[in-house]
């Protein structure tokens, strides 16, 4: 059924409405995280448009006090898990163990149970277990021996990356990665939020507590409304452009990153491209995506999912600045 | 008796260096060489010869002279020579020889065999014995040593080159060649590229004029009318002020409008224009006639406005993009 202008400006008013609680989140994970607006802006997204975020950033930037805040405001279930190259699947997923009272097997579950998930350092697993992972990741359920459990709604996986020892590490491959729905990339906080971290954190009354302000169950209504955020074909449209543009920039007057682009966008680049705009578009309270939402999104859906060739490394071309291109080559509707 | 005549004949044709044979048939063989006296290393032809009258019925063999003589070493030897007439045959052949070590030396006499035709006979022939004195040379030890000469450069020969040049010539010739073919080759015409007749900011005017005239949002494509009317505003700032407006999203448009000032004084009409065209283009909105009529005077204020920059617009938007 077509969207008429009144839909859509009955959406754009029911959106307005439920999206609020995101300034109340904002608020709240305010009181203990300074700065990082930008990694809690994406980390909603993935929890609205129902996609994992991979992290990218030193340690010591309120990566898991970020997720731990955001899943004690919405009242959820959070668990951190240490990747370490000796960890196994049923460190993660759980096992099956024997219990002498009863003389059965019981199941015991692993910490992947939880509504918030952070995978500390995911390259430090090997690929068993790293694939464990993002199997429940992609199927949201879990099998542990002949039971299947499926996972608690909301569930987002937050994932961390030290880009800085890669000794030792067993990198994603390109096929896992291009799991995550959103690659975030934080860098260090400005001087003037650097001194009121330390201010906060040496303050021995400082003892903010973050509240509950919504329950997952809203998030799961929210998620339904960001479904239907109106995207009009033009918007889907310029998508195109930019996921096609990452896989023949030739056909864009780029043949100049022809050589620099092992391999572009794949289809669930684009999907989740929209999926994100849409989710960007519900924060901004808006019933309806603009160009604007998917140029702010572009990079962190984009960034993992443009391979660069040799030449390219070679150079220090990175796929940020091949996405750079790209935006300011296709046209904006 | 006649058993000892018959020694006495064979023994004094051993001794003898010519043979009964050979001195029946007057055959003389003879070693000569061109000099008593050479430097150590210097070479010496040493000719040999057998003359035979004719007719004999005798075939002479000449001695297989080996690589090295005694204090002698052979460096060439030449092929077997045959002159003479009807009366005598002379047989020669000339050996290049020489000798590294000082002293005088005995050539050793050359044997020649003389066969004879019918019977089958053989008698030898020898030369006589040469002697050469083989000298060094004479230093004069009073004298202090020399150090060794320096490598001599060889003189610059044309011919070792005449390749080079030949090749050098021959690229120049051609390169000419093309040169002066090309050169006289008629000329396409230049294509210029059109320059065109009005100003950006005339364009921009008359297309929004034409769309006005259009009037395609009372036939219901609104989003049409919304897009053109920005894309021909967009068209305009990149003509006019080499802002990248057709790549930039509304919020980056106004952002990078600032730096030029005319245009940045509109910035709230423009701000405007551009929410509502893009509520038309991306939310469906359905704006009223008014409002269809007031984006298109506003666009139109905004390009009048600019107007009078326009005729100086390269150098007044440089200078004020410079402005921090």
């Amino acid at each position: 059924m077509e969207n008429t202008s009144t839909d859509i400006r009955q959406l754009n008013e029911k959106i307005h409405q439920a999206s609020a609680f995101v300034d109340l989140l904002n608020l709240e994970l305010s009181k203990v995280i300074v700065g990082q607006r930008y990694m809690v802006d994406r980390l909603l997204i993935g929890l609205l448009a129902q996609g994992h975020v991979l992290l990218e950033g030193v340690p010591g930037l309120a990566k898991t006090l970020s997720i731990k805040s955001l899943s004690s405001a919405i009242n959820a279930k959070f668990s951190r898990i240490q990747f370490t190259p000796d960890l196994l699947p049923a460190d993660v997923v759980g096992t099956m163990i024997y219990n002498q009272q009863k003389n059965e097997f019981v199941v015991r579950r692993g910490p992947i149970f939880a509504n918030f998930i952070l995978a500390d350092e995911i390259n430090r697993a090997p690929a068993k277990v790293q694939s464990a992972l993002l199997e429940a990741m992609q199927e949201r359920q879990i099998t542990i021996g002949d039971t299947t459990f499926k996972l608690d709604d909301p569930f987002l996986v937050l994932a961390t990356q030290n880009p800085i020892e890669q000794e030792g590490t067993y990198t994603l491959p390109e096929a896992q990665v291009d799991r995550f729905m959103l690659k975030v990339v934080i860098g260090y906080p400005t001087k003037e939020e650097e001194l009121h971290i330390i201010r906060q954190n040496l303050n021995p009354q400082n003892t903010a507590k973050i509240n509950p302000v919504i329950q997952p169950a809203d998030i799961l209504e929210a998620r339904k409304l960001v479904r239907e955020v109106y995207m009009d074909e033009k918007i889907e449209r310029y998508i195109l452009d930019i996921v096609f543009a990452t896989r023949n920039p030739e056909d864009y007057k780029l043949q100049k990153l022809k050589p620099l682009i092992s391999y572009g966008g794949s289809p669930r680049a684009s999907i989740n491209l929209a999926l994100a705009a849409k989710a960007y578009a519900f924060m901004k309270r808006r019933g309806y995506v603009i160009p604007e939402d998917v140029r702010s999104i572009c990079f962190d859906v984009m960034r993992h999912r443009v391979g660069l060739t040799y030449e390219a490394e070679a150079e220090n071309v990175t796929s940020e600045n091949i996405l750079s291109e790209i935006l300011n080559a296709v046209e904006v509707p | 008796m006649g058993k000892q005549i018959i020694f006495l004949f064979a023994l004094l044709g051993l001794l003898s260096p010519l043979s009964s044979l050979a001195q029946q048939s007057r055959v003389e063989v003879n070693a000569k060489a061109d000099t008593d006296k050479i430097r150590i290393g210097e070479q010496v032809k040493l000719r040999l010869s057998a003359t035979v009258e004719q007719p004999t019925g005798l075939t002479v063999v000449f001695p297989q002279v080996p690589d090295s003589l005694s204090h002698w070493e052979v460096v060439t030897r030449s092929k077997i020579d045959t002159a003479g007439d009807n009366n005598k045959k002379i047989f020669s052949q000339t050996l290049t020889i020489t000798s590294f070590d000082s002293g005088h030396w005995d050539i050793p006499a050359f044997r020649f065999d003389v066969v004879q035709n019918a019977g089958g006979a053989t008698d030898s022939a020898f030369t006589g014995p040469l002697g050469i004195d083989v000298g060094t040379i004479t230093v004069d030890t009073t004298k202090a040593f020399k150090p060794i000469k320096a490598v001599r450069t060889v003189g610059w020969n044309f011919w070792d080159y005449w390749l080079y040049f030949a090749i050098g010539i021959t690229v120049i010739i051609i390169g000419i060649g093309l040169f002066v073919y090309f050169r006289s080759k008629p000329k396409k015409e230049v294509v210029k590229p059109v320059v065109p007749l009005i100003a950006p900011y005339e364009a921009a005017l008359q297309q929004l004029q034409h769309l006005r005239g259009e009037k395609i949002w009372q036939q219901g494509d609104v989003k049409q009318y919304y897009t053109r009317l920005t894309d021909i505003l967009r068209a305009y700032f990149e003509q006019q002020f080499n802002i990248p407006a057709l790549e930039q999203t509304s919020e980056e448009l106004l952002q990078h409008i600032k730096p030029v000032t005319i245009l940045n004084q509109q910035r709230d009409k423009l701000r405007s224009l551009l929410t509502v065209a893009d509520l038309a283009k991306f939310a469906k909105l359905h704006p009223s006639p008014d409002e269809h009529e007031a984006a298109i005077q506003q666009a139109i204020e905004i390009v009048e406005w600019t107007k009078p920059a326009a005729a100086k617009a390269p150098e007044t938007v440089k200078e004020e993009i410079k402005q921090p």
